[in-house]
């Protein structure tokens, strides 16, 4: 049991590294043309030798379309899951950590940004700020930070009430000394969790956005925008979508097996 | 998911040059039977059903069977009798008198009179109706009905194409005098079919209406359910659950056609596409880099790549068979070397071009064109980038504010000369979103408004092409096709489509036993 | 009960502030619904007849004012694409959602909560692996994916469900239900993975507890001490996060609906969008924002009923 619990986390950590060099070297190796040089003669050609991963419906290498669409997608992801954890950190930990009043009108905020349909938050950044990458990530970082502020401010609450933090308190440390030395490293293995499966969700997010123009604009690639333009030939060339399906699969299974043995790692309650 | 062809309306009749008709399936033969309801699979959301205040090609589709208009247009698109009998245009231009077909009935039962007629057209006129077709009777000084079936207008002013106007639903509608109210949630009007009812979203429902003027339809009824998704329509018309379905995906009609289970129809022209360069962006204002971009483009090719071969190109947007499209034009060549060689003449050597194209998600073959575009660009040395724009945010940005360098639009082609080159080209012309601004073509657009005689007007108008060409205005791509695809048992599927490409009309359409 | 006051008047503030952001956020968009009427046929002048007859011509805060006002007053106004009165459509559309909603979130307990146990009695093995990996499957992929394919399977290649559309339930329910099925499928696919994890996370706590020891040891079954005994105690975390999942939910219904043709609010919600109908966004948007944070205060209260000792904060 525990040697498979090893090899979980190995399987993991292998998985993520992989996609990792990937995602590094493909640019490097790969000239960026590969991705958006069209074969008209070639259209939604199914895996041939030619094209081990057959093509889109502009005749593109879907092999070179989902390496080189890997860098972007995982920045994209990796941003806006930073990015909500930076506005969603202190919100959390505050309303958590204070409580009371404070803790009310906070939480009445992100309850207002969770109620709230992202989609309008994404056309409305898309119309008023432009479709570009750096406005993509605006749009899912902030429609994230409600969930995560929302799970910081739960164990927040949860550590203020453990003995040494009254402790540390009764002795007169500052709340925000005893913010950061005491409450900040005991919820930091939850909002690693946490963002281990914010990433996955993210990728899927520019899926969505993509639909509405705001995304990775192409022929640039990405793996949410390729599997958006799979949309409409599902039936007759179902390897547009599978491929790049595939390759969010697999960071997923990587990212959360991972994501469990961190948590394991952290976490001293889950034994 | 939302693919609307706007810019249907009155402005936009063209003609229905039918184009590969399905060979194997033979149903002209058949005499045509009556009864059956026929499920349409429709592509678009009907919206607001008051014929006059919509503008929007899927209300325009559906109700193109509730309405009959005063005129109408035969399938050279020549101006006929449609609910008048006959119809005058005094010489000077400025009286126009209808006499009214007698004992045509509204759905409601009651006859139709002149008093109907000019209420109709008050209605379209005032402007606190909101009616998209408002502008058509700008010229209008008067609308006179001495007698029932007799309606007379007066113009202050000659206005040429005001009956072609006058012949869609859109200003030449007939509505019974004082339903305005109701029109948006029960049209009323003396066309083949009665609404019945509408679920927003999903089905309109329409029944036969026995008093029709031109004879009773062979359809019970039918039903157009909404469905905007490409994959689930085509999915819809093979399992059976859908008779028919307008708009069938581009990539897929040669599929269909393959399909002997199926007819698919398609006709020529739908539309036209044109690239537009903003004549405010500097590099723009120069005719040799707007030479140099139309050079980059191999036009075939990239119809080919975005319609997959259902189009023609065209270096002319007047109607095809039309007296005025000019035959010797031809497009350029692509030759990227001599495009090259033209920029860096005009002060744009390789590299040092950055231009932004804007591409409307609601026409997902221009995304796709336009990354066609980019990588012959690229050969070029001009680093083009893509920004998609819904389409709401593309008629702020680009149709409107003039905000963009670069970006692509259609138009149903417009076979009114006056009507496409002098408010597409000239400088005062309400659709000139690029600005241009061309002396020459000023003067001609004008000027073709005083000449009586029409080999000499389509003359001008030749000349105005050979201007757009030789400046490089636009780059005119191609003419687009219009699609249908139904079960073999649908009959009279040649008379859907009116001659205006957009509107169906399921007057003369049957359903096989 | 003084915690239930509090709730409750956190709701009232919630639902003025959602009214606040959603009037500014649909006013910041650019473009009107008169310039979608008319599309490429629009020029200045006609414009400013549609608009003047439409009456988006008053100042925002008047604007603002009407809007609050209307709805208080049972007043929603009227949809400026559809012409209809809005409380009409949201009527019609609310149950439609309801009926997908309630569906989905019933296929996804389904799914989730066998598996999740199964890999919970089997943690860190084989089937644990094969639980987790194929219900993150389900995330791997967008929810128009899994719609796409249910359309392409049971309805054009099986033939066992209607590709698309809405009867009406009080014409036929059966036929309703029929309709909502496949959404409702591909949503709770969906949502099936977060589930699934939460199941067997808190199995595992659960499994390893004093009381499932007592248990065994007294010889019962262990499908008894499973089944009954731990699953539960375990349904209280799993309930609380299906409900945090219904916002997710009504995220996703616009999308689903569009596919589908389905109806409901999502679709109308993503119609108003479109077209930039602005009354209409503005109501269909606060019923799903006081939907959402209704949904999520019943969880809250659910969860105090269920497990009294939960620190009321």
């Amino acid at each position: 049991m525990k040697r498979f619990k090893t090899t979980k986390g190995l399987i993991g950590i292998v998985l993520l590294l992989a996609i990792l060099l990937v995602a590094i070297l493909g640019p490097m190796l790969i000239p960026a043309d590969a991705s958006t040089a069209m074969d008209m003669h070639a259209r939604r050609s199914p895996p041939t030798w030619v094209h081990p991963f057959g093509t889109d419906q502009l005749g593109r290498d879907m092999m070179f379309r989902v390496i080189l669409g890997a860098r972007t997608s995982l920045e994209i992801a990796v941003s806006a899951v930073v990015m909500s954890v930076v506005l969603g950190l202190p919100l959390g930990l505050i309303s958590g950590y204070f409580g009371g009043f404070i803790d009310n009108v906070l939480m009445r905020l992100v309850d207002t940004l969770l109620a709230f349909p992202a989609l309008l938050l994404a056309l409305t950044i898309s119309a008023v700020l432009g479709p570009n990458i750096q406005n993509t990530i605006i749009a899912i970082g902030v429609a994230f930070t409600p969930y995560l502020a929302r799970i910081i401010r739960g164990e927040a609450l949860r550590v203020a009430q453990m003995p040494y933090v009254e402790a540390a308190r009764s002795s007169g440390t500052t709340d925000i000394m005893i913010m950061i030395r005491h409450v900040l490293p005991n919820i930091l293995p939850a909002v690693i969790v946490q963002g281990t499966i914010s990433l996955a969700f993210a990728i899927l997010a520019e899926a969505g956005l993509s639909f509405l123009g705001l995304g990775t604009q192409p022929p640039a690639a990405s793996w949410g925008l390729m599997i958006q333009a799979s949309r409409d030939q599902l039936d007759i060339a179902p390897w547009t979508a599978l491929v790049p399906g595939l390759a969010v699969a697999l960071t997923v299974l990587g990212l959360n097996m991972f994501g469990d043995v961190l948590r394991d790692i952290l976490d001293p309650r889950a034994k | 998911m939302k693919r609307r062809d706007f810019l249907r309306s009155t402005t936009a009749l063209l003609g229905s040059g039918l184009l590969g008709a399905m060979p194997t399936v033979l149903w002209a033969e058949d005499a045509p039977v009556k009864g059956g309801t026929l499920i349409w699979g429709h592509s678009e959301t009907t919206q607001n059903l008051d014929m006059h205040q919509t503008g929007t090609a899927s209300s325009g589709r559906v109700l193109q069977s509730i309405h009959s208009s005063i005129v109408t247009v035969d399938k050279d698109l020549k101006v006929i009798p449609g609910l008048a009998e006959s119809f005058e245009v005094a010489p000077d231009g400025l009286t126009y008198t209808f006499k009214l077909r007698p004992n045509v009935k509204f759905h409601n039962g009651q006859v139709m009179t002149s008093a109907d007629v000019k209420y109709s057209f008050d209605r379209c006129r005032d402007k606190a109706t909101g009616a998209v077709n408002f502008e058509v009777f700008n010229n209008v000084a008067s609308i006179d009905t001495p007698d029932d079936a007799t309606v007379v207008i007066k113009m202050s002013s000659v206005n040429a194409p005001f009956l072609s106007r006058l012949a869609e639903n859109g200003a030449g509608v007939v509505m019974p005098k004082d339903s305005g109210p109701t029109q948006g949630t029960n049209p009323m009007g003396a066309g083949p079919f009665k609404f019945v009812s509408y679920e927003v979203g999903t089905v309109v429902k329409m029944a036969r209406h026995e008093e029709y003027w031109d004879g009773p339809a062979f359809l019970d009824a039918v039903e157009a359910r909404e469905i905007t998704e490409p994959t689930t329509r085509l999915t819809g018309l093979r399992t059976g659950e859908l008779h028919m379905i307008n708009d069938i995906p581009l990539d897929r009609v040669s599929e269909l056609q393959a399909d002997a289970t199926l007819q698919v129809k398609t006709w020529f022209p739908l539309n036209f596409d044109f690239i537009n360069l903003n004549h405010t962006f500097k590099p723009f204002q120069d005719p040799k880099v707007r030479i140099a971009f139309d050079m980059i483009i191999d036009k075939e090719a990239l119809m080919q790549g975005a319609l997959w071969g259902q189009g023609a190109t065209t270096p002319s947007p007047s109607f095809p068979t039309s007296a005025s499209y000019n035959h010797d034009l031809k497009q350029r060549p692509q030759d990227i070397e001599g495009a090259k060689k033209m920029l860096a003449e005009a002060g744009y050597p390789e590299g040092s071009l950055n231009i932004v194209f804007k591409a409307t998600t609601n026409y997902p073959y221009h995304v796709e064109a336009a990354q066609i575009l980019v990588e012959w660009f690229k050969s070029a040395g001009v680093n083009l980038t893509i920004e998609q724009l819904t389409w709401a945010d593309w008629l702020t940005q680009c149709w409107v504010n003039k905000d963009f360098q670069m970006t692509m639009i259609n138009f149903f082609t417009l076979w009114e000369p006056d009507f496409l080159y002098f408010s597409v080209w000239n400088s005062t012309g309400a659709f000139n979103f690029r600005a241009i601004n061309d002396k020459v073509i000023d003067d001609l657009t004008v000027q073709a408004r005083t000449v009586v005689d029409d080999t000499a007007r389509a003359d001008i108008y030749k000349q105005v092409q050979k201007q757009i060409w030789e400046q490089s205005h636009d780059i005119i791509l191609w003419f687009r096709n219009g699609t249908i695809g139904a079960q073999t048992k649908v009959g009279g599927l040649d008379t859907v489509v009116h001659p205006n490409g957009s509107n169906l009309n399921f007057h003369k359409v049957w359903l096989k036993a | 009960m003084t915690y239930i006051i509090n709730r409750l008047l956190s709701v009232i503030l919630t639902l003025f502030l959602i009214t606040l952001v959603t009037f500014a956020v649909t006013n910041i968009l650019p473009g009107d619904v008169a310039m979608m009427i008319m599309g490429t046929q629009s020029n200045p002048e006609a414009l400013s007849g549609l608009r003047q007859s439409l009456g988006l011509n008053d100042p925002l805060l008047v604007q603002y004012g009407h809007w609050v006002g209307g709805m208080v007053s049972g007043n929603w106004g009227n949809s400026l694409i559809f012409k209809k009165p809005i409380l009409e459509l949201l009527s019609q559309k609310a149950v439609a959602s309801a009926i997908i909603v309630i569906m989905s979130m019933m296929i996804a307990l389904a799914l989730a909560i066998p598996l999740g146990v199964w890999a919970a009695v089997h943690r860190d093995r084989w089937q644990d692996t094969v639980s987790s990996s194929s219900a993150l499957l389900g995330v791997s992929l967008p929810d128009f994916f899994w719609g796409i394919v249910m359309i392409l399977v049971f309805a054009r290649w099986l033939g066992w469900f209607p590709s698309s559309g809405f009867v009406e339930p009080s014409v036929n329910f059966w036929g309703t239900l029929q309709h909502a099925f496949l959404p409702s499928l591909a949503l709770g696919l969906g949502l099936m993975a977060h589930l699934t994890r939460m199941t067997r996370s808190t199995m595992t706590g659960i499994l390893s507890q004093e009381f499932i020891r007592v248990a065994r040891a007294k010889g019962l079954a262990e499908r008894t001490v499973v089944w009954r005994y731990a699953l539960a105690n375990a349904i209280g975390p799993v309930i609380t996060i299906a409900g945090l999942q219904i916002g997710y939910l009504f995220g996703s219904i616009i999308v689903m609906e569009s596919l589908f043709g389905y109806t409901g609010m999502g679709w109308l919600t993503y119609q108003a969008l479109l077209n930039r109908d602005l009354p209409l966004i503005q109501d269909t948007v606060f019923v799903i924002a006081a939907v959402v944070m209704l949904t999520n205060l019943a969880v809250d209260l659910l969860y105090i009923v269920i497990d009294p000792r939960i620190r009321l904060g």
